[in-house]
């Protein structure tokens, strides 16, 4: 009797245990990937999952594997052990996002290139081999971080602190974190956290000198969470060029 | 000096050639013989102190390595030393016992058995906490959960014994407890639904002389605690090494987490004994007194913190007691005769619980429980501390922790259970970032106040050592390895090691003079005095 249940549900009901399997991957997705991904996976600090080809996952077993593994040496955790049911659930729910139509981004990324170069990003940001390193790399930066995101970076850039994954200066822990150090014989240091540890502290200053001291050897040493050394271009940046800029972002390393 | 040496070696023949290495009483009076290491933390009570004080506030600015010995196997690295005549023990991740000349680091033998390549080790790393000895053997727990017996000097297998079957996702990674004749071994595996339990193996012949289930069959006591025939999948896995107490004749076992972890839906009631320390007589497994932390725990509070034991006045009058900073984050005092609750003391911040009744029995905050979205709760999921080694010293009276203060996402997940894989229920996320941090705190052993912490960037997964010669050794997860003023916090010492202190320190003499050894990375590294 109960074969017949599952013959009669499977073969007149395909559609129900489909939409299922979405409703338990969407509740798993809310709970573990949104806060990177973004609620309908628009992306965020994670890469936007509303396109065709996920570059990590281009079929289910990779991305059953990168769902199961994570992606830890891109900041991707590996958040809990999966049932074969739930991963199942959200590899169909990812799938679901790929077919919807990623959000579109503003602008021309030509002339946001033009912005990019008019306005010294390129003193403190490496895009393909060029420019300054005080800030993170760009290279490839569309591929991983959604439009939404970017533009917070460029308005409110301490609001959008990339957070370490491993090893320096240690998972979780923030990237270029402004930090600022008053030494025992008067000297003052401010610049970014590169490394740190219980008992010393490694920091580059504007100039792109390395300092390392000691803890016990300072004064003051002051972790200016909630701020950034990148200036905050609201004022000089707006408008259409914002957009654009956003769009020439977002276009780095995404496969067309 | 080369015949000197020849004439040590034969005098050193002759003496293990007709004298057993290590007998029991030798490791009973392991106190009056700080040269030697000769228990997984030292002595029975589990203190991790060493009554050596060659080493001493003043002078340990000038600990220099003495060797460093580079493991051939990636993979973490928790083993704690055992040191005896001249020869240093220790395991090797995964499952691999290596014994070391203690003048120079260099290998004397290696044993590595034959693990199956489709071996399950489901709920933690591929880890092994070191060795135990006893008369002329030294004994170890692998990863595919044999118990494997070698002969001290050669590395050559007296006997190895299949504790049970890695088929259902039992594995070894605790260090065995080797008292009179008996080796007693504990076993990993809740998150893949085993029926954990303790067993002990008579030392000469690998042959079984009891088993404790840690999970009560139907008609036993504690067996109500359970719903429907959850217990068979139970979990209370046993995988650090307890204490013992020679006079009372009692050993003191942590059990672990019921499975599946974070879904309780088929497991109502306290789930007894899980989350419990038991008290068991070494002659028949018999428990004498449980006390359960964490009924029906949710969270994977796991009581597999190592039980410390020692004599102070508690509650009016002069007591032979228990402790265990517990991975809930709070810290328990317990009469070691009686099982009796004394006092406990939240030691870290958390957030499941709203105390606990006048019997150490907790409120639990049922809006903590875990979700399928998500539930935020401090502590994270290693909890406030773990299996690493915390440290008494008798000298100071304080016990000695080291501390995670960060928050962690536990979420509920669907559990089914099928032999030989995950049976978890969910699992939790941690919130790593600079607002976490860690802390190596002192608080007086019998009330669990704080004296005071020395803070840590981020939380250890460090063991402790305390000295006679008034510090504590520690390390942390970016390299460090220190030395704190035991009466005060106040660090006095501390060098970059270049890989993460996961496993605790152990003091012991070479030639007389005092050394202190500690792993970081997969290297092991010895100090001592110039």
């Amino acid at each position: 009797m109960r074969h017949v249940l599952v013959l009669i549900s499977l073969a007149v009901f395909p559609l129900a245990a489909q939409n299922g399997d979405l409703e338990k991957g969407r509740q798993l997705f809310l709970g573990m990937c949104s806060r990177c991904h973004g609620a309908e996976g628009g992306g965020g600090e994670g890469p936007n999952l509303n396109r065709p080809v996920l570059s990590r996952a281009p079929d289910d077993q990779a991305l059953t594997a990168v769902i199961r593994d994570g992606i830890p040496d891109r900041g991707m955790p590996r958040i809990r052990r999966f049932t074969d049911t739930e991963l199942h659930a959200m590899v169909v729910y990812v799938r679901s996002l790929s077919r919807t139509a990623g959000a579109v981004v503003a602008g021309s990324p030509e002339k946001g290139k033009a912005v990019y170069q008019r306005s010294g990003c390129s003193s403190c940001h490496i895009i393909d081999g060029e420019g300054g390193n005080l800030g993170p790399e760009l290279s490839g930066v569309g591929a991983h971080r959604a439009a939404d995101y970017l533009r917070q970076a460029i308005v409110e850039p301490a609001a959008a602190l990339p957070r370490g994954v491993m090893p320096f200066p240690g998972r979780g822990l923030n990237e270029f974190l402004p930090v600022r150090v008053v030494t025992r014989g008067g000297q003052e240091v401010t610049g970014i956290r590169v490394n740190e540890d219980s008992f010393t502290i490694q920091v580059k200053d504007a100039n792109n000198q390395l300092h390392s001291f000691r803890k016990t050897d300072l004064q003051t040493l002051e972790k200016e969470t909630g701020k950034s050394l990148m200036p905050d271009l609201r004022t000089t940046i707006s408008g259409t060029d914002l957009d654009d800029l956003v769009a020439y972002l977002s276009s780095l390393g995404v496969v067309k | 000096m080369r015949t000197l040496r020849l004439h040590a070696l034969a005098v050193f023949a002759a003496v293990s050639g007709g004298f057993a290495q290590v007998p029991y009483q030798r490791i009973v009076g392991a106190d009056g013989n700080p040269n030697t290491w000769v228990t997984y933390s030292g002595n029975y009570q589990a203190q991790r102190f060493s009554q050596l004080a060659q080493i001493h506030r003043r002078n340990v600015a000038q600990l220099k390595p003495a060797w460093v010995y580079q493991m051939r196997n990636p993979g973490i690295v928790e083993t704690s030393p055992i040191v005896a005549d001249g020869i240093m023990y220790i395991t090797e991740p995964p499952s691999t016992a290596t014994a070391l000349d203690l003048h120079t680091g260099r290998p004397l033998w290696t044993y590595t058995p034959n693990i199956p390549q489709d071996v399950i080790i489901i709920g933690s790393p591929p880890v092994n906490r070191g060795v135990a000895i006893l008369d002329n053997t030294v004994f170890y727990g692998t990863v595919h959960c044999h118990l494997i017996a070698l002969d001290a000097k050669s590395g050559i297998v007296r006997w190895d014994t299949v504790v049970d079957d890695n088929k259902k996702g039992y594995y070894i990674t605790a260090a065995p407890l080797a008292i009179d004749g008996k080796i007693i071994i504990g076993v990993s595996g809740a998150e893949t639904g085993i029926r954990g339990f303790v067993d002990a193996y008579d030392a000469k012949t690998g042959k079984r002389l009891w088993r404790t289930w840690t999970v009560p069959g139907p008609g036993e006591p504690g067996s109500e605690s359970w719903g429907g025939q959850s217990w068979q999948h139970g979990g209370g896995s046993t995988w650090v090494t307890g204490s013992y107490d020679p006079d009372l004749h009692l050993v003191y076992w942590g059990t672990g987490n019921p499975a599946p972890d974070w879904n309780d839906d088929t497991r109502p009631g306290d789930n007894l004994y899980t989350c419990s320390l038991l008290a068991m007589d070494p002659e028949t497994g018999k428990i004498k007194w449980h006390f359960q932390f964490t009924p029906h725990d949710v969270h994977d509070w796991d009581a597999t913190e190592v039980p410390i034991l020692f004599d102070a006045e508690v509650k009016g009058r002069r007591r032979k007691v228990v402790s265990m900073a517990n991975r809930n984050g709070f810290y328990y005092v317990l009469d070691r005769q009686t099982g009796e609750f004394l006092t406990a003391a939240p030691y870290v911040k958390q957030t499941w619980a709203d105390g606990l009744d006048a019997k150490g029995r907790p409120f639990p905050r049922r809006e903590a429980d875990p979700k399928v979205e998500g539930t935020l709760v401090y502590p994270a999921i290693a909890g406030g501390a773990n299996w690493w080694s915390p440290s008494y010293s008798p000298r100071t009276g304080l016990f000695y922790q080291a501390t995670r203060e960060m928050a962690g996402v536990y979420f509920k997940g669907d559990a089914d259970y099928k032999e030989g894989t995950a049976y978890a229920g969910g699992g939790g996320e941690t919130k790593n970032g600079d607002e976490a941090y860690g802390a190596v705190r002192a608080f007086e052993a019998t009330s669990g106040k704080l004296r005071w912490e020395f803070k840590l960037l981020t939380p250890p997964l460090t063991g402790l050592l305390s000295t006679a010669g008034g510090l504590v050794f520690g390390g942390a997860e970016e390299g460090n390895f220190y030395a704190l003023d035991a009466e005060t916090g106040k660090a006095l010492w501390d060098l970059q090691l270049g890989g993460a202190v996961r496993s605790p320190p152990v003091s012991f003499t070479i030639d007389g003079k005092q050394q202190v050894a500690v792993t970081a990375g997969t290297s092991l590294f010895v100090f001592g005095l110039p």
